[in-house]
């Protein structure tokens, strides 16, 4: 009994703490990788393809899988925020985006689209969790994959703002314009709990919740810059003094 | 005599990609669109026969473009095949008058369903 009624109480918290909609919405997010991976398995199993035809399909369904995996992993790292204790450090950006992009490029190339970090000339430190601002920055490049044109490139950029004590990491994609409606969604999307995909269109916004959670537990914010083709996602956070001690 | 052309509404490029070979094989002509507003150009040049109309799509939804192809007498009669993750939420009877004729769910479907829902409407 004592199990079940556990349960129970896991359901209705949800796993971000706000309610058995997240769950729902969670569910809903990870739908459209599992149905996309049944279907290239099921065309594969029927046997009908040449080998290079079937060697994409299961690079497609692994690529796929591994999208699938990451919301999986942040939904629960996103679950334990509260008592898990999270180390904040002085982190160097652009080594970090350099691995992000590391590992993001085979996905893009599987799309047609590339990613790459913008140069810059002096060196930042931010104070961050590690673990935490490398979701926030997958995240932000899965949902630019989404939105940028074919053939069209993804940009990480490191800027710094407010003379020097913020670090902005944005990730901009060129695609179609966002429109008046979608920007106004994406704006609540930011800072409100994630709904069932039937009564929000395009999506629950589940992603972009999971990252205001971590950016929260690093004392930072995340944003969206909207372009005439297309957006940029950022995250803001505190720079780190060490270097000017330098 | 030519092939039945079909327009794929999908924004999930490989899924789209799945689509087309698909029904290329079972001998229709067919050509994709990532989101609404793109659907809109290629209905005007392609003429489609058939639409297969995902829901959830980049910038707009499916309803969106089902509107705007209602309003014009050339386009308000082409037969719309909606293929979804959301089909459990979806009556296909209160989507008759926007001219869905058929609804695929993506999380059951075989790969040649989408072949005989869009025998099925032409």
């Amino acid at each position: 009994m004592s199990a079940k009624r556990g349960t129970h109480e896991q359901l209705s918290g949800g796993p971000l703490g706000d309610g058995l909609s997240s769950l729902i919405a969670a569910a809903h997010e990870l739908k459209a990788p599992l149905a996309l991976m049944r279907q290239l398995s099921l065309t594969i199993e029927a046997g009908e393809l040449s080998v290079g035809e079937s060697r994409r399909m299961l690079r497609q369904i692994s690529l796929t899988s591994e999208r699938a995996l990451r919301l999986t992993s942040d939904l629960t790292r996103s679950a334990r925020l509260d008592d898990a204790m999270f180390a904040l450090e002085p982190i160097n950006p652009h080594q970090l985006c350099e691995d992000i992009v590391h590992e993001l490029t085979p996905l893009f190339a599987a799309h047609g689209r590339d990613v790459r970090l913008m140069p810059r000339k002096h060196p930042l430190l931010l104070v961050a969790n590690r673990d935490l601002l490398r979701r926030i920055i997958m995240n932000f490049g899965d949902n630019a994959l989404h939105y940028a044109k074919d053939d069209s490139v993804v940009e990480i950029q490191i800027r710094a703002l407010n003379e020097g004590k913020i670090i902005r990491l944005g990730v901009r994609d060129y695609g179609p314009a966002l429109s008046t409606d979608l920007w106004r969604s994406l704006q609540t999307k930011l800072v409100t709990a994630p709904q069932p995909v039937h009564a929000r269109p395009q999506s629950s916004g589940l992603g972009l919740y999971i990252a205001s959670q971590f950016a929260d537990a690093m004392h930072g914010t995340i944003g969206v810059i909207r372009h005439h083709d297309g957006a940029t996602f950022y995250v803001d956070l505190h720079a780190s003094q060490q270097l000017s001690w330098l | 005599m030519s092939q039945p052309m079909v327009l794929i509404v999908e924004d999930d490029a490989w899924l789209a990609e799945q689509q087309v070979r698909i029904l290329t094989k079972a001998g229709f002509s067919a050509t994709t669109s990532p989101h609404p507003i793109a659907a809109i150009k290629a209905i005007d040049t392609a003429h489609p026969d058939a639409i297969v109309l995902d829901v959830l799509l980049t910038g707009s939804t499916a309803f969106a473009l089902m509107h705007e192809l209602q309003s014009y007498g050339d386009t308000g009669g082409i037969p719309i095949i909606i293929c979804t993750n959301l089909a459990s939420e979806l009556s296909l009877d209160n989507l008759r008058p926007y001219g869905v004729r058929r609804i695929l769910d993506k999380t059951t479907m075989l790969p040649d369903d989408v072949v005989a829902a869009v025998r099925s409407v032409l």
